[in-house]
């Protein structure tokens, strides 16, 4: 496969064009959306490469019509991807329910904007996580990963190509402005070099007429693929294995949604990331994700220089959430400090695992520029004056 | 090392960065660059951050510059705070009147001399700027140019690039 960029080397790109290739190179063969700042330039990059490696990239009416277009091309057997920003995503929270529903794997990728509605349609912020955790209706389990650096947002994006595929699932890649827009140095592998998952499909005749069976006991049904002689009903309806429609037997749905959320709680260590620095003898933690957490690496760097035992717990995905290590954590540490781009809500995930053993305080900031270091270093340090 | 460039829209700024991001990333070295714009497409000011280290870079946006190039007075205005006190102000002489000790030259009309056109003002500067600090090689900066102007344009740019450079070197 000869790729339209460089591959085996780096390149300095903008995080909406690392997001991009990324997705070609783990096998993304489709793509649907709606322009909308700051993701606009994942569309122009998947309009100006896909076509040229046999793919389709196809603009929509809206952004409801771009993830539905996307969930009916992974049941044709294509890794389909959107990307858009909160408005879109807010319009696309019912379909990524029906994704969940059909265990369709899909990427959709929110650069988040400050909100809420239209906002600030340049500017970073971190004001939709809880939408990407909890934004469509009824018990729902899906993954939401959080890029910090323009690789990450490569990284990242292979990544949740590949849980995607691997657990039948819609994935989020959570992003921001700010990441959408900045220029960095990436290495982009060589294609051998990317670890690339593809589903499961059906093996016998029997998985073909189940494809919301659970053959290998790990909640994962194989996929058919339309269009290669499989009759198959898919349907947002509670439903059997064989994917019919039952709506008012509660055994029926309880297995059914059951199974789809232990498929990713049951697989919790593969799928969870997170990095620590500095937090072997650390008193004092900070927890952050995607951008900020930069900020709050150099805060540590910062605070250590003074004196203070601080580290840093950088979370990769915020769902499924550890709340056994945030037990741990908050066991070892007196307080843990969560700076984020809205005005609490990783705070609460964090407050949740950290069940009272640690102070756990925000750190909040909004209207679209990212914490500096010394902002957070001055927080922590009233904080730790008291 | 913090580089950051200010200017109006229309002064190429934004691409001045972008090109040095550019050849800070040929050479290996950690780079990062963003950007921050008043809606004005021209006429506003135009900010361009370049942030470039062999470790890992933490920092988003440069927030005790270096080097400040400064090419309108509405732009030098806007950020000259954010210039360090034994920092670098590379400035249009003929445009930009500092209140700090400073360097430059006349980079717009340099730009007009050379080239017949003020447009490659960025160039022109960023050329300067290479000289006088060696933040990259001159080549990787060449390359960077090729890679990264409109086509067509690249032999102007170039020429610019020199012209600024050749001045920064005296």
């Amino acid at each position: 496969m000869r790729y339209p960029f460089v591959t085996g080397g780096s390149d300095f790109i903008q995080g909406d064009e690392a997001i991009a290739r990324a997705a070609i190179m783990a096998g993304c063969r489709f793509y649907a959306g709606y322009p909308i700042t700051p993701a606009s330039e994942i569309f122009e990059a998947m309009a100006l490469y896909l076509p040229l490696v046999d793919g389709v990239s196809i603009q929509m009416e809206d952004e409801i019509g771009s993830i539905a277009a996307i969930i009916g091309a992974s049941w044709a057997g294509a890794k389909a991807m959107t990307a858009t920003s909160g408005p879109g995503f807010s319009l696309m929270q019912e379909n990524l329910g029906y994704a969940v529903m059909t265990e369709t794997p899909i990427v959709v990728v929110n650069m988040q904007r400050g909100g809420p509605s239209t906002g600030q349609p340049t500017l970073p912020a971190q004001g939709d996580m809880m939408q990407a955790i909890w934004g469509t209706h009824g018990d729902h389990m899906l993954i939401v990963l959080v890029p910090s650096t323009v690789q990450e947002a490569f990284d990242f994006t292979v990544r949740a190509f590949n849980l995607a595929e691997k657990y039948r699932t819609p994935v989020v890649v959570l992003g921001d402005a700010e990441i959408a827009h900045m220029r960095e140095r990436v290495n982009i592998p060589e294609p051998e070099e990317i670890e690339v998952v593809n589903r499961k499909l059906p093996r016998t005749p029997e998985e073909e007429r189940m494809p919301f069976g659970d053959p290998d006991g790990d909640g994962v049904p194989p996929m058919p693929i339309f269009g290669r002689g499989y009759r198959t009903y898919v349907t947002g309806l509670t439903h059997d294995e064989f994917g019919h429609p039952k709506t008012v037997d509660r055994e029926i749905h309880e297995r059914l949604i059951k199974r789809i959320f232990r498929k990713i709680l049951d697989n919790k260590a593969d799928i969870i990331s997170y990095h620590e620095y500095e937090l072997e003898d650390a008193e004092v933690a900070i927890v952050a994700t995607g951008i900020v957490s930069r900020s709050a690496m150099r805060a540590v760097k910062m605070l250590r220089e003074r004196g203070l035992k601080i580290g840093l717990l950088k979370l990769d995905t915020i769902w499924p959430f550890d709340f056994d290590m945030m037990k741990k954590l908050a066991e070892r540490v007196h307080r843990i400090y969560v700076p984020e781009m809205n005005l609490g809500q990783l705070y609460h995930l964090v407050k949740e695992g950290a069940e009272g053993l640690a102070e756990v305080t925000l750190i909040d900031k909004i209207g679209g520029e990212v914490h500096t270091p010394g902002e957070i270093v001055e927080r922590i340090e009233r904080g730790e004056r008291r | 090392m913090q580089v950051r460039f200010a200017g109006i829209g229309g002064q190429g700024v934004v691409l001045a960065g972008i090109i040095l991001g550019e050849a800070a990333a040929i050479e290996g070295l950690n780079v990062t660059q963003t950007q921050d714009y008043s809606s004005a497409s021209r006429g506003g000011h135009s900010i361009a951050d370049v942030i470039v280290s062999r470790e890992p870079i933490y920092d988003l946006i440069v927030t005790e510059a270096d080097v400040l190039v400064a090419l309108h007075q509405l732009g030098y205005d806007t950020v000259k705070d954010s210039l360090r006190k034994d920092g670098t102000l590379i400035v249009d002489t003929d445009l930009v009147k500092p209140d700090r000790e400073y360097t430059g030259a006349p980079f717009t009309r340099l730009a007009e001399e050379s080239t017949g056109t003020s447009l490659t003002v960025n160039m022109v500067a960023l050329g300067y700027l290479i000289a006088r600090t060696g933040i990259v090689k001159r080549e990787s900066a060449i390359e960077a140019i090729k890679r990264r102007v409109p086509k067509g344009t690249e032999e102007i740019n170039i020429r610019a690039f020199d012209v600024g450079f050749e001045e920064g070197s005296g």
